[in-house]
């Protein structure tokens, strides 16, 4: 198999035009990923002999074999996972590398706390790194700065809090769980994969930051599990992290900002962008990257969905529909369009499983997302000592999820009594995280945020 | 909410279902009451194993008993269970562990059980990836007719078939308070309304303690976290489950081909913790790769905690309060409430409705702590 540096196995299988990863368990479908970040699980294969490998995110290394597995494979017999275990105990853990939690881990290292983050992809950055557009917002978070840009700066200034033996980073490492500590401190079980070997960590800390994002909204429409049909930021991997085109010709449903900023990355890859579909009666992303769109002819159809994918092993073509006031389909408006890949932006879900275990208040509020944890101003949750922060707190972007990382960082330092200026730094972040919410756009977490404080107050009462 | 019925059952588990839809297929007006949703306790965190090799009469008569109940059972409900015979086999130790098997062999026999008793060598032919070496083992027992099924499915499909037979199920209600006179059951009284009734079954797993102080009555039971693990899909390799009443394992393999199995932990300790221990998962993952070397090579997918509501001689408490007419126990199953369930729900209904009582509801009933001497259930795992 080739592929180039850097590559994961399951971007050089796309590159030369692979698409179908597995088989459905139960009626033998082809699959092929859907999120490309390691948590859709429809990428699985069998990687040097050892079975259920997310090939998303597995990297490619020379002479590797990988196979199509079987529906349930029989026992690997390579040899791994046979290392003893680390112990490793810190002030802070913060689980994931992406905005939210590199901010959190670099304000809590400053002041002065011994700092593990933990991420489960090769890189650091999290969906920066394929973010290739600037930022809006405050000058103060890197307005005007490309995504990947920020991810630079973020990495910078954690190598140099790295040498001063504050923080240490673990890549292509999952925390698979917490669990009962002693004497109030966390304990939690991390796998570390090296090349696609693994070892456990057993980590102890005083506190945790949990900003472990969220995952991309699958849609209900027949075919929806047809290779080619992909979640907005798996086009984006694709594209901008791996530069592998994705496909020739896309329909793109959703025209929030990811589906309209995506779509605009596709023209700029040479990738014809047949259309935006959009349920609601409005654009609801920014009008400058709709304008962008519209300048290239490419038509945002409001009022319209998707209800059929169809194609043999992969999608050959889609039906689109109108829909009226109501939001269901007018007869007679079907119309098929030929497409080799269909590119859902139809909002995502707050990653909480790590909160579920812990036994934190969780509630569903629908303009964060789904569930999420209650959380206080110090983004600490009903179970002292755990803190969240950035999408997994409740979807919202970038640019807040870095301020809502800097919060919890001082916050949880905070609680353990570090204080370098720290209760000042957290007037300024607030400050600047009302900044950041107070235009029209931030209407909808300022309403998430407002329920979550309401729930939190009904809890306590 | 209904203003009254014949019979109130606290609790949505298998019990409380299974009771239920008993009590309406013979006509009773029954109401159940669950303060979460149906098997939210430990019915839905069970290892789900139907085993019949049991060290008490009382114990091998319910699973016995109630193994020919679930043989028919998915017919009787009109929903699937998945209900699976792929037997159980007992690992032997030591010579002291055989004594104790041939001496259960002999009682299980009695009661009519197909099961027989293995050398070292006959372990392999039932379960061909055990290590007999590594297990420790110089025999075992083995029942082909033992399984499992769906505890899910199970309470579903009996919850469903009473509600058809007009079983009113009130879930998210709890009940705050109980009504009596001096002598009897009068009512009882929820977060959503109360009723009246003469007959209070108490099948509130864990809780059933804090249900029964409600009417002054004390119960021996201790709630005790435990644990299990589930791991990838594999090709099916054995159908049996396999137990060690020594080192306290259980696993067996799942028709979809993932390992699930327990072990006490051993931080085990009582009270009312969910959150898994890594040293639980540590113990269960040596002591299975001891037992079956091959599966070290697999991953853990999921770990989650359940409760046994554990009483002094591990055997359940069942049937009427002496000094409160009406006060039902149905509690205390210490780990094997869902694969006797069947059978105990048939005796209560059978109690309830026609005052039949039998040597086993004697035997359960809670008077039996007053005496000096109680029978143990040897027999227990996990």
């Amino acid at each position: 198999m080739d592929g180039l540096k850097g590559d994961s196995i399951a971007s050089a299988l796309h590159a030369q035009g692979i698409k179908t990863l597995t088989k459905s368990l139960r009626y033998d479908l082809p699959r092929g990923f859907f999120c490309g970040i390691g948590k859709c699980s429809s990428c699985l294969m069998r990687v040097n002999g050892i079975p259920n490998i997310r090939t998303c995110i597995a990297p490619l290394l020379e002479g590797v074999k990988v196979e199509i597995q079987d529906k349930l494979p029989d026992i690997p017999d390579a040899k791994f996972q046979s290392k003893p275990k680390k112990i490793v105990s810190v002030d802070i853990l913060v689980v994931g590398a992406g905005p939210a939690g590199l901010s959190a881990a670099i304000e809590a290292a400053k002041q002065g706390t011994k700092v593990l983050i933990a991420d489960e992809n090769l890189q650091i950055g999290g969906q920066l790194i394929k973010q290739t557009h600037k930022f809006f917002g405050s000058k103060y978070e890197k307005a005007g700065t490309r995504g990947i840009q920020i991810a630079v700066d973020l990495e910078k200034e954690l190598k140099e809090l790295e040498k001063s033996g504050n923080i240490d980073l673990m890549l292509n490492s999952t925390v698979i769980g917490c669990y009962e500590g002693k004497k109030g401190k966390h304990k939690f079980a991390i796998i570390k994969r090296k090349n696609y070997d693994s070892i456990l960590y057993e980590v102890e800390s005083r506190t945790v930051v949990i900003a472990t994002g969220a995952m991309e909204n699958m849609l209900l429409f027949t075919g929806n599990d047809l290779p080619g049909v992909y979640g907005a930021g798996a086009v984006q991997t694709l594209m901008n992290v791996f530069g592998v085109k994705p496909g020739n010709k896309v329909i793109m449903v959703g025209a929030g900002n990811v589906g309209l900023i995506v779509s605009y990355q596709l023209l700029q890859a040479g990738i014809i962008v047949d259309r935006v579909v959009e349920a609601a009666p409005i654009i609801g992303g920014y009008h400058v990257h709709a304008a962008k769109l519209r300048r290239y002819g490419v038509p945002i159809l409001t009022s319209h969905s998707i209800i059929e994918a169809y194609g043999k092993d992969k999608v050959e073509g889609v039906v689109i529909v109108k829909l009226d006031k109501n939001w269901q389909p007018i007869k007679g408006s079907k119309e098929k369009v030929a497409c080799d890949t269909v590119c859902l932006a139809v909002g995502l879900t707050p990653s909480t499983r790590l909160l579920y275990q812990f036994g934190v208040n969780m509630e569903f509020v629908p303009e964060a997302g789904g569930f999420v944890a209650l959380h206080d101003d110090s983004m600490q949750t009903t179970v002292k000592g755990v803190f969240v922060a950035g999408d997994s707190s409740g979807i919202e972007e970038a640019s807040t999820a870095m301020v809502e990382g800097k919060i919890a960082g001082v916050s949880a330092s905070l609680l353990l009594g570090f204080n370098k200026n720290a209760k000042d730094l957290k007037k300024q972040y607030k400050k600047e995280l009302d900044r950041l919410r107070a235009g029209p756009f931030g209407e909808k977490p300022r309403i998430a945020k407002r329920k979550i404080d309401k729930l939190l107050e009904k809890k306590n009462a | 909410m209904k203003s009254k019925a014949d019979v109130v059952i606290i609790g949505g588990g298998i019990s409380g279902c299974g009771l239920a839809y008993n009590l309406a297929r013979r006509g009773v007006d029954v109401l159940v009451f669950e303060k979460n949703y149906l098997t939210s306790g430990a019915t839905g965190a069970c290892g789900a194993g139907i085993r019949q090799q049991w060290s008490t009469y009382e114990n091998a008569e319910l699973a016995i008993a109630s193994v020919k109940i679930f043989e028919k059972l998915s017919n009787e409900l009109g929903e699937d269970i998945e209900f699976r015979q792929g037997g159980y086999l007992v690992a032997i130790h030591d010579r002291k562990e055989m004594k104790q098997a041939i001496k259960n062999v002999e009682m299980q026999r009695t009661l009519g059980l197909q099961v027989e008793i293995l050398d070292s060598e006959g372990i392999n032919d039932i379960v061909p990836i055990l290590d007999v070496k590594g297990m420790k083992a110089i025999g075992a027992t083995f029942c082909p007719t033992d399984g499992h099924a769906n505890p899910f499915k199970t309470t579903f499909a009996y919850a469903n078939a009473a509600k058809r037979f007009g079983a009113n199920i009130y879930t998210h209600t709890k009940v705050t308070s109980i009504k009596k006179d001096k002598k009897r059951i009068t009512g009882v009284i929820t977060d959503k309304g109360s009723v009246k009734t003469e007959i209070v079954v108490n099948a509130a797993g864990i809780w059933s303690k804090d249900i029964a102080e409600i009417v002054g009555v004390n119960t021996p039971n201790i709630p005790i976290r435990k644990e299990i693990i589930a791991t990838e899909r594999f090709k099916p390799m054995f159908e049996a489950m396999v137990i060690s009443f020594k080192d306290g394992i259980y696993f067996s393999q799942q028709k979809e081909g993932q390992i699930i199995g327990g072990i006490p932990s051993p931080e085990q300790k009582p009270g009312y913790k969910t959150i898994p221990t890594i040293s639980f998962m540590q113990h269960m993952a040596s002591t299975l790769i001891r037992y079956a070397p091959v599966l070290k090579h697999i991953n853990l997918l999921r770990h989650w905690t359940g409760f046994y509501d554990v009483t002094p001689d591990s055997r359940p408490i069942l049937g009427e309060t002496k000094n409160l007419k009406g006060f039902i126990h149905c509690h205390g199953f210490s780990g094997h409430g869902f694969m006797i369930s069947p059978m105990v729900s048939k005796l209560l209904s059978d109690f309830i409705v026609d005052g039949k009582t039998s040597e086993v509801l004697n035997n359960l009933n809670i008077d039996r702590f007053k005496d000096k001497k109680i029978e143990h259930e040897m027999s227990t795992v996990g």
